[in-house]
C-alpha cells in the first residue's frame, strides 16, 4: 500500500512538473467546464485521480457525468444516441465497440497533432481506426496470455507422472492440444481444476472467435457470409467441449466472467489461466493465495500454428455535439499521455504509447521486480505480433449475442458442436441481413 | 352532436379539472405505448436513429412467432409463474396461518416476516448467486462438509436445478407479501360461523376447507393478481444469477428483452416481443380477476 502511495505521489508530481509545459504552447480553457462520461471501476479509477491536474492546468473543471461498467455505459450510450441527447463532451469508449457510436463519434484526426499519434503503436492505431478515421485515442490495451502455478510444474512427481502418461514432457503448453493435455492432468475436483474460462457474454464469444483464428478458421468471408460454422470452427469449439465433459473446468465455468476467473485463480484453485495483464500484479501479490508462485507464458497456438489472440484497447473519444472539441482533444491527450501510462503500467495494465513500454519495464527492473518484467516481455511479443480485433463493425456485440448461448449449448452437452454452430450462423446471418451487409 | 356540445357545456367546469389529468395520462401512458407499437413494425434499432424510419411490415413478428429461442422462454416463464405463485401462496398461507396463531410478541414477528421484501432484488440475486456458486457457494460448501455430496453441484448450470434456484431466490423474496395479504384476511375474518361451526362438532379440518378458506380466496386471488404481473416481468434476480444461462435454460422473457433491445439494440424486433409478453400479462390479469369475482360470489358478497 505504501509502494502504491509512494508510486502515486510521484506519478502527480510528475504530472505537476510536465503538465505547464505542455500547456504554455497550448491554449487555457479558463472557466469551462467538460462534461465526460467514464468506465468505473477497480482497474480504471486510478487513472481518475490524475484529473485535478489537467484542471488546474487548464483552469478548467471536470464534470464526471457517468461512471459506469462498460456495459452499463455501453447500454447507456446507445440510449444517449436514441435519444439524441448527448450533452456530454468526451467518454470511455473501447476499440471493439467503437464503430456502434459511429453517429456520435467525432473522428480525431484534425483534433490531435499528428506527433502526438505518431508516439503511439501502430498496431493500436490501426485497431482505433474504423472507415479511415481515428475514432479514440487508446488508452491502455488488452490481451491474454497464460497465468500457471509454478510449483505445480515445477514438482519433480508432476513432471514424472506426466511424462509417463503423455509421453513428453510437462512444461507450460505451448499448443492448445497440450494445454487440453495439462487441464485433465491437474485436474483433481473439488480442490483444483485444470483451468476454467469465462463461459458467458462477450467473453465465450470471444475466446471461441480467437480459437477459431488459431485453428485456421475465420468468422466471415470477404462478403460477410459467416464461415464459422467450418471445420475450424467446430475443432475450435470441441476444445471446450472436451474440456468441460471431461470435468478439467469447474461445471459453473459456463457462469464465469472476468471477475470469477480472476479471483477464481488467485485461490490456487487452478492450475493455468488464461487471462489479462490487468491481474498480473495481483496474482502475484500478497493478497493472492499463489502469491510469488506464478509463471507466465505467450497464449498457446492453435492447430494453424497461430497463437491465439484476442485483442482490444479501452479508449477515450470525443463527442460530434461537442461544444469545445480542442478542451475535450486536450483532456484525453493527457488521459492518456506518458505519465498516465506510467500509472496505469504500473499495475500490470498495458500501455499504447512506445515509450511507456520502455519506461515501465525499465522502472521494474530498476525495482527488481523481474515477474513484472516477464509480464512485460511476454505481453509485449503477444501485443506486437499475435494480437488481432474481432470485425470492427458495429455489428460485433450482436454477433457475440448471437454466439453465446449456443456456445454454451455445445459446452453442456445440449447439442452437437456442429449443429450449435450451425444455428448460431443463422442468427447472425439475420444479424447481417438485417444490417444491410447481405 | 348537440347532445355531447350540451353534455360539455353543463360539466364544462369538471372537464377542464380534469384535463390536465387526461392530458398527462395520455403524455405518459399512450403516447410511449403508441411509439414503442409503431416501433415493433421498424427496423429501428438504437445505434441508427434513422432506421426508426425503415418500415419492415410484420417482419418482427413473424420472426418471433418462428423463434424457438422465444417461445421456450415463454414457456418458462409461464412454468415460472405456475411454480412461484402456487408455493408462494401454500407457503404464505401456511405462515399467515401460524403468524395469526402467535398471542405474544406476533407484531413482532410480522415485522420480521417482511424483512425479504425490503431488499432490492438485484442484491436477493448476488446473495443466492453466491450461496449456490458451485465452488466458493456456502450451500455446496455445507453439503461437501457434512458428507452429503462429494462432488460440488452445479446449481446454477444444471437444467432443473437453475430452474429451481432462481425461483428459490423469488418464492424467498416475496412470500411474505402472500402471508401479509392472507393474514389481513384472517384479521377481517368475522369469528361467528367458526364459533357456529364448532358448536355444530366441525373438525378443525372441515372449518378451515369450508369457512376459513372460502373466505380467504379473494385475498389470495388479490395477491395472485398483484403477483403474476410481478413475476411475469421478473428481471433483475434472473439477470443477476445467470442472465438467463447457461445455453438459454434459465431465460426468462425479459431477459431475453432486454439482451434485444439494449445489448443487440434492435428495439423493434424487442418491441415486437415484449408485445406478445403483455399478452401473457392481460391474460393471467384477467384469469385471476374472474377467480376473484367467483369467489365473492361464493361469499354472497354480491
Amino acid at each position: 500500500m505504501r509502494q502504491l502511495k509512494i508510486a502515486l505521489f510521484a506519478a502527480v508530481a510528475s504530472c505537476a512538473l510536465t503538465l505547464p509545459a505542455a500547456a504554455a504552447d497550448g491554449e487555457r480553457f479558463d472557466g469551462y467546464t467538460l462534461r465526460v462520461k467514464l468506465i468505473g471501476g477497480a482497474q480504471y479509477e486510478p487513472l481518475y485521480t490524475l484529473i485535478p491536474q489537467w484542471e488546474k492546468a487548464m483552469g478548467a473543471k471536470v464534470e464526471v457525468i457517468s461512471r459506469k461498467s462498460h456495459f452499463e455505459l455501453d447500454r447507456e450510450m446507445k440510449q444517449d444516441i436514441a435519444s439524441g441527447n448527448i450533452d456530454y463532451c468526451a467518454f470511455s469508449s473501447h476499440t471493439n465497440f467503437a464503430p456502434q457510436y459511429a453517429v456520435m463519434n467525432q473522428p480525431l484526426d484534425d483534433l490531435i497533432a499528428a506527433d502526438t499519434i505518431a508516439e503511439f503503436a501502430p498496431l493500436v492505431i490501426s485497431h482505433a481506426t474504423v472507415n479511415g478515421e481515428l475514432m479514440s485515442l487508446p488508452r491502455h490495451s488488452d490481451v491474454s496470455n497464460l497465468f500457471y502455478v509454478k510449483s505445480l510444474y515445477e514438482d519433480a512427481d508432476n513432471k514424472a507422472r506426466f511424462k509417463a502418461e503423455y509421453g513428453y514432457d510437462l512444461a507450460p503448453p505451448e499448443t492448445w492440444a497440450q494445454a487440453s493435455d495439462q487441464a485433465v492432468f491437474f485436474t483433481a475436483p473439488p480442490n483444483r481444476y485444470g483451468t476454467h474460462f469465462a463461459g458467458k457474454d462477450e467473453g465465450i464469444a470471444g475466446r471461441f472467435y480467437e480459437m477459431l483464428v488459431a485453428e485456421g478458421g475465420a468468422l466471415f468471408d470477404d462478403d460477410w457470409n459467416p464461415t464459422f460454422n467450418s471445420e475450424a470452427g467446430v475443432r475450435a469449439l470441441n476444445w471446450f467441449v472436451d474440456l468441460y465433459s471431461k470435468k478439467a473446468v469447474p461445471a459453473g465455468t459456463t457462469n464465469y466472467v472476468w471477475d470469477d476467473l480472476g479471483l477464481g485463480f488467485a485461490t490456487g484453485n487452478v492450475a493455468f489461466d488464461l487471462d489479462w495483464a490487468g491481474w498480473a500484479a495481483f496474482f502475484n501479490g500478497a493478497d493472492s493465495k499463489i502469491g510469488g508462485n506464478v509463471g507466465v507464458a505467450l497464449a498457446p497456438k492453435g492447430s494453424s500454428g497461430k497463437r491465439t489472440g484476442w485483442s482490444g484497447s479501452h479508449s477515450f473519444s470525443i463527442t460530434k455535439q461537442c461544444d469545445n472539441k480542442p478542451a475535450a482533444a486536450s483532456f484525453i491527450t493527457f488521459l492518456t499521455g506518458h505519465d498516465a501510462q506510467m500509472l496505469e503500467a504500473r499495475t500490470g495494465l498495458l500501455p499504447t504509447r512506445v515509450k511507456v513500454w520502455d519506461d515501465a519495464r525499465a522502472e521494474f527492473t530498476a525495482k527488481g521486480d523481474s515477474f513484472m518484467v516477464e509480464v512485460f516481455d511476454v505481453w509485449g511479443q503477444s501485443m506486437a505480433e499475435h494480437a488481432f480485433t474481432p470485425p470492427l463493425i458495429p455489428e460485433w456485440g450482436e454477433i457475440a449475442n448471437a454466439l453465446w448461448p449456443k456456445l454454451q449449448a455445445a459446452i453442456l452437452g445440449d447439442m452437437s458442436s456442429q449443429a450449435a454452430l450451425d444455428e448460431a450462423a443463422d442468427e447472425v446471418r439475420e444479424v447481417m441481413e438485417d444490417a444491410g451487409y447481405l | 352532436m348537440t347532445r355531447l356540445r350540451r353534455y360539455a357545456r353543463d360539466h364544462a367546469v369538471p372537464l377542464a379539472l380534469l384535463s390536465p389529468a387526461v392530458l398527462v395520462i395520455l403524455l405518459v401512458v399512450l403516447l410511449p405505448l403508441l411509439f414503442s407499437f409503431y416501433t415493433s413494425f421498424s427496423n429501428y434499432r438504437l445505434i441508427r436513429p434513422d432506421s426508426l424510419w425503415d418500415w419492415v411490415g410484420f417482419r418482427n413478428y413473424l420472426r418471433v412467432l418462428g423463434d424457438g429461442d422465444f417461445w421456450s422462454a415463454f414457456g418458462r416463464t409461464v412454468l415460472f409463474l405456475t411454480v412461484a405463485l402456487n408455493l408462494e401462496m401454500l407457503l404464505g398461507l401456511g405462515l399467515a396461518l401460524m403468524v395469526n396463531r402467535i398471542t405474544w410478541g406476533q407484531r413482532t414477528m410480522r415485522t420480521i416476516m417482511m424483512f425479504p421484501m425490503m431488499f432490492s432484488p438485484i442484491l436477493v440475486g448476488f446473495q443466492f448467486k453466491y450461496l449456490f456458486n458451485d465452488t466458493i457457494g456456502l450451500v455446496n460448501n455445507a453439503l461437501q462438509s457434512l458428507g452429503l455430496a462429494s462432488e460440488p453441484i452445479p446449481f446454477l448450470v444444471d437444467r432443473w436445478l437453475a430452474f429451481a434456484a432462481i425461483a428459490f431466490a423469488e418464492i424467498w423474496m416475496s412470500t411474505s407479501i402472500f402471508a401479509i395479504l392472507i393474514l389481513a384476511g384472517l384479521f377481517a375474518m368475522p369469528k361467528d360461523p367458526i364459533e357456529a361451526a364448532r358448536v355444530d362438532g366441525c373438525s378443525n379440518w372441515q372449518v378451515f376447507r369450508h369457512i376459513t378458506l372460502p373466505f380467504l380466496m379473494p385475498f389470495i386471488y388479490i395477491a395472485m393478481t398483484i403477483r403474476s404481473l410481478d413475476v411475469a416481468r421478473a428481471y433483475d434476480i434472473v439477470d443477476v444469477m445467470t442472465g438467463g444461462g447457461p445455453a438459454g435454460r434459465t431465460e426468462l422473457l425479459w431477459t431475453l428483452i432486454a439482451r434485444t433491445a439494449y445489448d443487440d439494440a434492435r428495439m423493434g424486433r424487442a418491441n415486437a416481443m415484449a408485445y406478445f409478453s403483455i399478452l401473457l400479462s392481460i391474460f393471467f390479469t384477467w384469469f385471476f380477476f374472474r377467480k376473484l369475482m367467483a369467489a365473492r360470489r361464493h361469499l354472497g358478497a354480491f
